[in-house]
């Protein structure tokens, strides 16, 4: 009798208290799906503005960060062990530090108050950049040193000039690069305080995925947030997906 | 491609590597560099190859100084094949010198053909196994006739079949294309078999450089006495 009780207990009231937390995401969930396929113009805005902030702020990062990688790995000079560690903390910049020091660099009174950068997509753009660079540069880098040698000797012995031995060690590292650009994009798309600080979160203008996510949850429309929450997920998932396919293909 | 060798050294951390006062290295022959461990063999090639700096003396190819990096290659005892697929390894460096696509594959198909890596071709490099990256390492470096080819220990670790193979398409490039050969090896049998001509070095100084048979046959150093007793008791 006291087993039926406690399997009882264990099965039911433990189920309901379980469930009526659960209900509040799940709900949300249901709503945010329906949501998204609702066609909801501001959504699609927002979704549009975060891929676009993030895809120019990583183009721009690995056309600087990718040769600069090559560069550091192929090369010697003085203070180059101090050059790495400055990047490798940069790596694990705070998003927050580098959104304050871009928004006092932009602001009226800063260097580059000129301009008028800041609460806009560009200065958006540039926080990104300051973040993602040194992902791209000590990724790039770590691969860089570890072949760059083996492959330049190669290239040397097969008649390869600079230019084409420098080609050489980027095809050859095409996984890693990719990875590394890939791993700048998630930083890039993921990330909510520089953007916040430099963007301000303005509806229609410089509201993205991550600081929209932020002010629903503040507002407690949490069925918006997950629906936001769910598309950040998908997208890092398409953009991941991309990555192990074309790594499984390379290794195939 | 005839190589002069004068005064040259090499030191690494102020240690002396390799001290040869002058060396010759006949053009059109395969010349084997021998030794112990240590002896300053690799360092000699890779001073050739121009793939490290001299520390002083000089080398002539063909009596000019400047390297003739189109005609120069080197394979190595663990050789990097590039992250694509066989054929792409070997007509690489065609492609850096200006082939057109019937030429290049005339080329791979007459050298995967000779190397017995037909079936390769489209396989990817790192499902080679060693014999057969070698394999497509040398291919590579035969793929556009160079006039000195530069061997590091080719058939360290393979097994005797593709030793046979590797050996005859150096002896055919060598007759056919003239390609001047050095090779190191530590098998003197290898040496005796293959080569026209031997240099021993030991301590990084050249103990003899000789024809082959006239070298193993009848050594005028010591040092090259002892060195073809021990090496034929181990």
């Amino acid at each position: 009798m006291d087993d039926c009780l406690f399997a009882f207990c264990v099965t039911h009231v433990g189920s309901f208290f379980i469930r009526g937390k659960m209900d509040i995401i799940l709900q949300g969930i249901k709503e945010g799906i329906s949501l998204i396929f609702s066609g909801d113009p501001e959504i699609f805005k927002i979704v549009g503005l975060s891929l676009f902030v993030s895809t120019i702020a990583v183009v721009i990062s690995a056309c600087m960060g990718i040769p600069l990688g090559v560069l550091l790995g192929t090369h010697s000079f003085f203070a180059k062990g101090i050059v790495v560690r400055v990047i490798y903390t940069f790596m694990s910049l705070p998003p927050v530090i580098a959104g304050l020091v871009v928004f006092l660099v932009l602001m009226r009174r800063g260097p580059l108050g000129a301009f008028q950068l800041n609460y806009t997509p560009t200065a958006m753009v540039i926080a990104q950049i300051c973040l993602v660079t040194p992902i791209i540069v000590g990724l790039t880098y770590n691969i860089v040193k570890e072949k760059a040698p083996i492959v330049n000797r190669l290239g040397l012995t097969l008649g390869a000039g600079r230019f084409r031995r420098i080609k050489l060690l980027i095809v050859e590292m095409r996984v890693g690069i990719t990875t590394a650009v890939i791993s700048g994009f998630g930083r890039a798309i993921s990330e909510v305080g520089a953007v916040m600080i430099v963007g301000g979160n303005i509806k229609g203008q410089t509201r993205v995925m991550t600081t929209y996510i932020a002010e629903l949850k503040g507002m407690g429309n949490y069925e918006r947030a997950i629906a936001i929450g769910i598309i950040l997920l998908f997208l890092s998932f398409v953009v991941n997906a991309v990555l192990y396919s074309f790594q499984e293909r390379e290794s195939k | 491609m005839k190589i002069k060798i004068e005064h040259l050294k090499k030191n690494y951390d102020g240690k002396s590597v390799l001290n040869i006062e002058e060396l010759e290295i006949p053009s059109g022959k395969i010349t084997a560099v021998i030794g112990p461990n240590g002896a300053g063999k690799s360092t000699l090639l890779n001073l050739i190859a121009g793939i490290d700096l001299a520390t002083s003396g000089k080398i002539t190819y063909a009596g000019s100084e400047a390297i003739p990096r189109n005609q120069i290659t080197m394979g190595f005892q663990k050789p990097y094949l590039l992250n694509t697929t066989v054929e792409k390894n070997i007509s690489y460096p065609l492609k850096i010198r200006g082939w057109d696509g019937p030429q290049i594959e005339e080329r791979v198909q007459r050298l995967t053909n000779e190397l017995s890596l037909s079936e390769f071709r489209k396989k990817k490099s790192w499902k080679l196994s060693g014999g057969e990256v070698q394999k497509v390492a040398l291919a590579r470096a035969l793929s556009f006739s160079p006039g000195l080819l530069l061997l590091d220990e080719p058939t360290a670790n393979i097994d005797p079949s593709t030793v046979t193979e590797i050996e005859k398409i150096l002896k055919r490039f060598n007759r056919e294309e003239g390609t001047t050969i050095v090779l190191i090896s530590h098998n003197l049998a290898q040496a005796r078999r293959i080569s026209d001509y031997v240099v021993l070095l030991n301590h990084g100084k050249v103990m003899e450089a000789n024809d082959c048979a006239a070298f193993f046959k009848t050594p005028s150093k010591e040092d090259s006495k002892r060195f073809i007793a021990q090496e034929i008791i181990t």
